[in-house]
């Protein structure tokens, strides 16, 4: 068995960056560790990716962890297609953490299919020779006189069959070949066909156990107060009363650690409930020492980034033709800033881990999407041998990026390092968005130039944000954000390009969420080509076609992590959002529309968003309708698809209506769903999703339905006449109703 | 600390809690059943919603000692193998995507429609609107809400 191991930091930057690209080459992994002739031929394993027993069930294990985008269903699909199995007797069971090569279980950056599609595939051609083998050797035929059908193989000579679960005992007798041919695209017969959530009737009955829900025998609760200010410490803590509190069982605090997560100094009330653990909290007195950096805020940040635009950036990332050549004046360009603030991931289940510490075994549980790294940090940073640290994954409520962090694993084994029992810590709300890893904040700087033809011969963007790779590694070399069009990979054709970048020093702890960079890019790009269109007297539409349609693909980056920017299918699904909401028909009085595009490159896939607005009042709007049109290659789940996008629309509504964290005195000033408000049920538009029929290689889509919702909207209020450039928009007074 | 009999899904339980703690911890951590989410504990997100007489409640408001003698129904209690028309519209639709607050979509949802079989669209908006999905299945909500409305009124 050959891995290409990736180097954990790699992984970050790839995951910020670039997409994993390098995580490709993971070769299918071990057989060895699976009995493949029990002695009672209960089941057939051929890998660690699925197994049949003897009533024909198949277990599919998923490695990557499900939260909502559908990975438990999307992947079977992909196994049990290839398998020719029968749906209807499939069972999805997280793969245990352990059983696959590091890096299997990573889930991030919207990669999942990307990376898993080929050698899923295999896994189920595997099992399926295995089977047609057992079966022809049954017949006394040859194996190619065989096919297989819905959980059978069949004779084609005399048209008999064979369950698969009458195969088990034979199959696994098999060795397992070294190489299968895959199936033509032609003859998928589950791909590319709706299928419902594969725990959907356990989460419609009450019964899929998030972390939140697992208990373990003998597990006490934990509820944490964490230093305000990140870098302070604790001086002293009180908890007279708080003991008095019926459930309290102890006190426990432990220190601060720094990079690459960042965990608060934290006193914890360890209790047998876990409301007893938080009404004893309230009663805690604690004195921190916040440190010297305890008076910044957002306020003073963004007149920082303000201050520093004009300036050459820190980090100079693109460069094409000479803008330093051309003739630039107030006559031929413009410059308009855009910005956009700090934002949490808020999933509905709040962060919470369960951690047991025994001796020098550790166990865990809960939700992770990066586990192997954490287990990594968990080692250097507690002894632990690798073999002694068990992890058992579990679903999750909710990611967006959230648990690719795991400050909050190393919290609860500072906890259960100091007790006898298993415990649970959980957030509540207010540490829920509070000790999160924001979005970083940012803003841009844009400017471009046309000549005297109208067309546009300059573009020029700096970035400034509060960079998340100086969270996770101060040292690092090159801190920027600029993927989503922001370096070499800007789509539109403009023969002069400059692009930079600039970190300013924050001190909150950032991280990625959901569409990441893309999305904050994506942001200035699309609106600021729209107000040069419109600065020019053109229809956007045409305008951003003028630059796209038959542009030739280009690359960004070189080397075996090179990706592959293609204007024109960026082009393509602006062309079919436009389409379906009828850009070139006549509208209703005081109905604007906007558009955006754009492509999510390292996970292969394009979306276009067109917005139709309807003006109520001056800044007073309603949204009529959202049109989404996508390209993600082949699809596996068009239903997955559909909900990925339909929910993105709603995520990236809240981001551009309301959506802002806040810091004073170096404190979030959110504490909960009422100040850090969620897109609601009746302000949800009505939304339509399209998609491009495609047998392009399956891209990612968990994120591509996000980056131009905002830009599409702020562009049907410029449509309009008004031209928000800060998110959320109703820091410029705009108001929408339902 | 004191001993309270409460009747969940039509069983009876006598749990040992502080009069003040929340049913929500009660059904949590006391009786082990986890269908009833917690989303933020104040009041804000309606995860935590189950009903009790009938009425859709927030179980994170509600202290335990002012549960006795009231029926109290929780997801698990709609049914267990997806019969009650609120879970049919929800698999029909396929609302979820995490799935973790659709307990509490579909409990609310119960108690606006056991109060009120043909509510009008200002109705249901206003009572699902409490109820915060952050996967943003607003928009399948809103087609289970109508299929389920449509279900409960044909089959009476
Ligand atoms: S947990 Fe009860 S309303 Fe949020
Ligand atoms: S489905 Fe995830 S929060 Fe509603």
């Amino acid at each position: 068995m050959k891995i290409v191991s990736v180097d954990r930091r790699q992984f970050i930057k790839v995951t910020s960056l670039s997409g994993a690209g390098l995580m490709i080459g993971i070769l299918l992994p071990g057989i060895k560790s699976f009995a493949q002739n029990t002695p009672d031929c209960e089941f057939f394993q051929p890998n660690a990716f699925l197994r049949i027993d003897k009533k024909g069930d198949v277990t599919i294990f998923v490695a990557r962890q499900e939260m909502g985008q559908g990975v438990n269903t999307s992947l079977p699909i992909i196994v049990a297609d290839e398998m020719d199995a029968d749906w209807k007797k499939v069972k999805v069971e997280i793969a245990p953490y352990g059983t696959l090569p590091e890096g299997s279980h990573d889930t991030g950056g919207s990669q999942s299919i990307l990376l898993d599609y080929t050698q899923l595939r295999k896994a189920g051609a595997i099992a399926k020779a295995m089977l047609i083998a057992a079966a022809a050797a049954k017949w006394k035929i040859k194996p190619e006189q065989c096919a297989a059908d819905n959980g059978s193989v069949v004779n084609t000579i005399n048209m008999l069959t064979i369950p698969y679960a009458e195969l088990v005992c034979e199959a696994a007798a098999l060795p397992v070949p070294a190489e299968v041919s895959l199936k033509s695209p032609k003859d998928f017969k589950l791909i590319g066909k709706e299928q419902k959530k594969s725990n959907l009737k356990d989460i419609l009955t009450g019964k899929a156990k998030y972390g939140i829900d697992i208990k373990i025998p003998g597990m006490v609760y934990a509820s944490v107060e964490r230093c305000p200010v990140l870098g302070g410490k604790l001086i002293s803590v009180d908890d007279t009363e708080a003991k008095k509190v019926a459930g309290f069982i102890k006190l426990v605090t432990y220190e601060g650690t720094g990079s690459p997560m960042q965990v608060r100094p934290g006193v914890a009330v360890v209790a047998t409930n876990y409301w007893s653990a938080m009404e004893a909290r309230k009663l805690l007195k604690i004195k921190w020492d916040e440190g010297s950096k305890n008076k910044e805020s957002t306020e003073q940040l963004f007149k920082n980034f303000e201050a520093r635009a004009t300036s050459a950036p820190a980090f100079e990332k693109y460069k094409k033709g000479d803008i330093s050549k051309l003739k630039i004046t107030s006559l031929n360009s413009i410059i308009s800033n855009y910005s956009a603030p700090f934002l949490a991931h808020a999933t509905m289940e709040p962060i919470n881990f369960i951690a047991e510490v025994k001796g020098d075994k550790c166990e865990l549980w809960g939700g992770l999407q990066l586990p192997d790294w954490t287990v990594g940090e968990i080692i250097k940073q507690f002894g632990f041998k690798k073999e002694n640290i068990k992890v058992n994954l579990a679903l999750i409520g909710g990611g967006f990026g959230r648990r690719l962090h795991f400050e909050f694993a190393i919290e609860t084994i500072n906890i259960a390092k100091q007790l006898d029992k298993p415990v649970k810590m959980i957030c509540d709300r207010t540490d829920d968005i509070r000790f999160d890893n924001f979005r970083p904040a940012n803003y841009h700087r844009m400017q471009a130039s046309w000549d005297t033809n109208g067309k546009l011969q300059s573009w020029d963007h700096h970035l400034q944000t509060t960079s998340i790779a100086i969270t996770h590694d101060p040292a690092t070399k090159d801190p920027s954000e600029n993927l989503g069009g922001a370096m070499e990979d800007f789509y539109y054709d403009v023969p002069n390009v400059h692009t930079g970048y600039t970190h300013q020093d924050f001190n909150i702890t950032r991280g990625w969420l959901r569409s990441v960079e893309i999305c904050v890019n994506v942001f200035p790009i699309e609106c600021f080509v729209d107000e040069v269109a419109l600065k020019l007297k053109k229809d956007p539409y045409q305008f951003r076609l003028s630059m796209l349609e038959g542009r030739e693909m280009f690359k960004v980056g070189e080397g075996p992590g090179a990706m592959k920017q293609y204007p024109q299918r960026i082009a393509d699904v602006l062309k079919l959002a436009a389409e379906k909401i009828g850009y070139d028909q006549p509208r209703m009085k005081n109905h604007f529309i906007g558009l955006a595009t754009h492509s999510f490159i390292f996970a292969k896939s394009y979306a276009a968003h067109a917005i139709e607005i309807e003006i109520l009042a001056p800044k007073k709007f309603r949204i009529k309708r959202v049109v989404a049109a996508i390209d993600c290659g082949l699809v596996i789940n068009p239903d997955g698809l559909r909900n990925q996008m339909e929910g993105g629309i709603a995520f990236a509504l809240q981001q551009a209506l309301k959506g802002e964290i806040t810091i004073q005195n170096s404190r979030v000033a959110e504490d909960g769903f009422s100040t850090y408000e969620l897109l609601t049920y009746e302000e949800m538009p009505p939304v339509e999703i399209y998609t491009i029929n495609s047998t392009e290689e399956p891209g990612g889509v968990g994120e591509v339905g996000l980056p131009t919702v905002a830009p599409a909207l702020c562009n049907a209020l410029a449509a309009a006449g008004y031209r928000p450039r800060t998110l959320p928009i109703r820091k410029e007074g705009f108001q929408w109703v339902v | 600390m004191a001993s309270y009999s409460i009747t969940v899904n039509n069983k009876k339980f006598t749990v040992d809690a502080d009069p003040a703690m929340p049913l929500l911890w009660v059904l949590r951590d006391i009786l082990d059943l986890t269908g009833t989410k917690y989303g933020c504990g104040v009041n804000d997100c309606g995860a935590c919603t189950v009903l009790i007489n009938g009425s859709a409640r927030r179980s994170c408001q509600i202290a335990i000692a002012s549960c006795v003698e009231q029926q109290i129904t929780t997801v698990e209690g709609l049914s267990e193998d997806l019969t009650h028309p609120i879970q049919k519209a929800w698999e029909k639709v396929g609302v979820p995507q995490c799935g973790y607050c659709q307990s509490g979509q579909m409990m609310v949802l119960a108690g606006l429609l056991n109060k009120n079989k043909k509510p009008t669209e200002q109705q249901v908006n206003e009572v699902m609107s409490a109820n915060l999905c952050r996967c943003g299945t607003y928009h399948r909500i809103r087609q289970a809400v109508h299929l389920a409305i449509e279900e409960i009124n044909s089959t009476n």
